[in-house]
C-alpha cells in the first residue's frame, strides 16, 4: 500500500495524537480539583498486549457499549466491545502459504510510534538530514536516549543494526534487504524474512493473536509482530519467555474461612 | 418461602416424567398439602412485591426443562426473562436462544508454552459472563502455576534412602508440576516468574462428560455443537456434577449472586451468561452467546500473548485444526476417556 503523504504531514498528525491525551488528562484533573473529590478516575487509555506499545483509548462505539473495558489493576484490556474499532484493512499480502480467506484488518501502528513531535519538525522533516545510506554499524549520537547502545542491540545477537530494518530516508517506514519500503502496519514482511517458521505459523493463525470472528472465512483483526514483541530488546534478561513481564490480575478469592493460601505453597 | 416453593417444583417435575402409577399416586397424596401451602406462600409474595416481577418468578417455577420446551414455550420464557432482567438491571437485556449450527463442533487450543499467567482470561470471562462479584466472586477459569522440571547436578549422589534407592542420577531430576496440583492463588509483582509455567484450566467441553452422566434431573447436557450447558432453572443444586468433574470446571452459587447493574452484560443467551440465581451450578460455555453469533470467546480476545486458539473442529482450515495438524498436542487427563475438546499444545 503506497503511502503518498509527506513525512511532514505525518508528523503533524502525530503531534495531534500526542496533544489530545494530555489535554484530556488536564481537563479531567481540573474537574477533579473543582469537584473536590479524589476519586480514582476510570482508565481512559489502556494497553492491549504490550505496555507502552499498544495503547487503546476507551470510547463508546454506541450507546452503552464501550470499545474496550480495562482492568483497574493493570490497565490491560479486559473485554472487547468492538474488535474492529479503529482498524484499517491490512493491505496486500504476498500470496504464499494458504492465506487466502477471510477479511483481515489491522490497527494502524503509526500512532503507536512514541516519537516526540519535535523529531518531525527539527530533523526528520523530509529535507534534513540528507539521506545517509552508509550502512556500517555506528553509534547514532543524537538517538542515544532512544537506543542507548546501538552497537549492542539485543536482536540477532549483535548481528543486526538500526538501519538493517529502519529506512534511513523515510523514517516512518521499514526497509527490507532488497531496499524496498515496508509499512509499519505490516512488520511481518520484514520479520518474516528471518523468522520463517514463525511467519508461517502466524499466517496459518496458530502463532500470534486474532480477534473478531472465529470462522476461517470470518473477518478478523490480526495482531502484527510488533504489537506483542519489542524487536529492540528481544533478549531482555528479566523475563524467561518471548514477552516482557506484566503485572498479573488479582488472584481468585479465597474460600470463606480460609485465611491465606499457604497450603498450596511448597514447604521449602 | 424457599421451603414452600421447592416441593412445588418437584411436583411439576415428577408429573412430567414417567413414574409408576403407585408411587405417583402416593406421592401426590402426600404432598398435596404442601402444594396448597406453597400456593398460598407465593400468593403472599405476589402481594408484597412488584406484581409483574412476582408473576414472572411464579411462571419461572412452572417452566419446563429447556430441552422439552416447544418453540412457543421457549419464546414465552425468553420474553419473561427479558422483562425481568431489564427491570432488574435497568437496561435493555436480550436473551438469545440461538441453537447450535449445523456442521460446527467447537474446539479450543491453548499454547501452554506461551501462557504467562497474567489471569486476564479469568477476568475477561467474568466481564462477559455475568458471574457473581464482590465477596462471592466466581471465576470459571483457574490459572495454575507449576514448577518446571529440571536437572540439578549437585544432587547427583543423593538417592533415597542414602546409599540405596535410585542411584543413577539420584535426586538430580525434579519432576514438572503435577497436573491439578499447581498454585492458583499466586500473586507476584510480575509474571511470568522464572522457573515456572502456567496452565489455565476451565471446562474442557468433554465429548463424554462425567457431569452429564451424574445429573439426576438432566439439566446439564451436551449441545450438538459440543458445548456442555446447564439449564439453570431446572438445576436443583445437588452439586453431583461438581463432584463428578475431573477438571474442577463447575462453580456453585452458594448465595444470591452479586452482580451490579453497571457490570451486567446485556447480551445474554438462555444457556449461557444470563444472570444466575442462588443455588445453581454454572460453568464455561465457550461464550455461547458470542460463539454462536460468530465471535471469538472473550478469553481468546484478551489473551495478551495469543496463547488461546478457538474454532470449528470440523473445518480443516480452522485455527484449531491447524494446531492439531502442526503442533504437539495433549489433553488434560486423557486417561479418563472423557474426550475433552480443549487441547494444550507446545510449539
Amino acid at each position: 500500500m503506497p503511502d503518498t503523504r509527506e513525512p511532514l504531514n505525518v508528523f503533524a498528525e502525530r503531534a495531534e495524537y500526542w496533544g489530545l491525551p494530555v489535554m484530556t488528562a488536564a481537563v479531567a484533573m481540573l474537574l477533579a480539583i473543582l469537584s473536590g473529590q479524589a476519586q480514582a478516575q476510570a482508565r481512559e487509555i489502556c494497553f492491549e498486549s504490550r505496555e507502552n506499545a499498544s495503547a487503546v483509548v476507551v470510547t463508546e462505539v454506541e450507546e452503552g457499549l464501550p470499545n474496550v473495558k480495562c482492568s483497574e489493576k493493570t490497565g490491560g484490556v479486559l473485554w472487547w466491545g468492538d474488535p474492529y474499532d479503529g482498524t484499517v484493512p491490512m493491505g496486500d499480502m504476498p500470496i504464499e502459504a494458504d492465506y487466502s480467506q477471510g477479511e483481515a484488518v489491522v490497527m494502524p501502528r503509526d500512532s503507536q510510534l512514541n516519537l516526540p513531535p519535535a523529531c518531525g519538525t527539527a530533523c526528520h522533516n523530509g529535507t534534513f538530514p540528507p539521506p545517509n545510506n552508509d550502512n556500517t554499524p555506528r553509534q547514532l549520537t543524537i538517538h542515544m536516549d532512544m537506543v542507548p547502545d546501538a552497537l549492542n542491540l539485543q536482536h540477532g545477537r549483535g548481528s543486526i543494526w538500526c538501519l538493517d530494518c529502519h529506512n534511513p530516508e523515510v523514517r516512518n517506514k521499514f526497509i527490507d534487504h532488497a531496499g524496498d519500503e515496508i509499512d509499519f502496519n505490516q512488520p511481518q514482511k520484514l520479520c518474516g524474512a528471518c523468522h520463517g517458521p514463525l511467519y508461517k505459523d502466524w499466517r496459518a493463525g496458530i502463532h500470534g493473536k486474532r480477534i473478531g470472528e472465529w470462522a476461517s472465512t470470518g473477518k478478523k483483526r490480526w495482531f502484527v509482530c510488533t504489537e506483542c514483541h519489542n524487536p529492540h530488546d528481544v533478549q531482555q534478561g528479566e523475563r524467561n519467555s518471548g514477552f516482557a513481564q506484566l503485572v498479573p490480575e488479582a488472584p481468585p478469592q479465597l474460600p470463606r474461612g480460609m485465611k491465606n493460601a499457604d497450603h498450596e505453597r511448597p514447604p521449602h | 418461602m424457599a421451603n414452600s416453593t421447592i416441593p412445588l417444583r418437584n411436583i411439576t417435575s415428577t408429573g412430567g416424567t414417567d413414574t409408576t402409577s403407585m408411587t405417583r399416586r402416593s406421592f401426590v397424596k402426600n404432598t398435596s398439602g404442601v402444594s396448597a401451602a406453597s400456593l398460598l406462600g407465593t400468593a403472599a409474595l405476589m402481594t408484597n412485591s412488584d406484581e409483574a416481577q412476582a408473576n414472572t418468578e411464579w411462571a419461572e417455577w412452572f417452566q419446563g426443562n429447556y430441552r422439552l420446551m416447544s418453540d412457543d414455550e421457549k419464546q414465552e420464557a425468553v420474553v419473561r426473562l427479558e422483562r425481568r432482567y431489564s427491570s432488574e438491571y435497568g437496561k435493555k437485556v436480550s436473551v438469545d436462544t440461538k441453537p447450535a449450527e449445523e456442521g460446527v463442533l467447537f474446539g479450543y487450543a491453548l499454547n501452554i508454552q506461551k501462557c504467562i499467567g497474567c489471569r486476564r482470561c479469568a477476568k475477561a470471562c467474568v466481564e462477559e459472563n455475568n458471574q457473581s462479584r464482590g465477596d462471592q466472586e466466581i471465576e470459571w477459569i483457574r490459572v495454575l502455576k507449576m514448577e518446571k522440571g529440571g536437572f540439578d547436578e549437585t544432587k547427583m549422589g543423593e538417592g533415597y534412602p542414602d546409599g540405596y534407592g535410585i542411584e543413577i542420577g539420584g535426586n538430580a531430576y525434579s519432576a514438572a508440576g503435577v497436573v491439578g496440583e499447581g498454585e492458583h492463588y499466586y500473586d507476584p509483582k510480575l509474571v511470568p516468574e522464572e522457573d515456572f509455567f502456567y496452565m489455565p484450566i476451565a471446562c474442557m467441553q468433554c465429548e463424554k462428560p462425567p457431569c452429564v452422566k451424574v445429573c439426576p434431573v438432566r439439566t446439564t447436557y451436551r449441545e450438538p455443537d459440543g458445548i456442555v450447558v446447564v439449564d439453570y432453572n431446572w438445576c436443583i443444586g445437588c452439586r453431583m456434577c461438581i463432584g463428578a468433574c475431573p477438571y474442577w470446571a463447575r462453580r456453585f452459587n452458594w448465595g444470591e449472586p452479586k452482580l451490579a447493574k453497571e457490570d451486567m452484560n446485556p447480551e445474554t443467551h438462555y444457556l449461557g451468561n444470563r444472570p444466575r440465581m442462588k443455588g445453581v451450578v454454572e460453568k464455561c460455555t465457550f461464550c455461547l452467546q458470542r460463539t454462536r453469533n460468530g465471535r471469538y470467546p472473550a478469553c481468546v480476545e484478551v489473551c495478551p500473548v495469543g496463547a488461546r486458539k478457538f474454532g470449528n473442529l470440523l473445518d480443516p482450515e480452522s485455527e484449531v485444526r491447524r494446531v492439531l495438524a502442526n503442533k504437539r498436542v495433549f489433553r488434560m487427563k486423557a486417561d479418563l476417556n472423557t474426550y475433552p475438546k480443549f487441547f494444550y499444545y507446545i510449539d
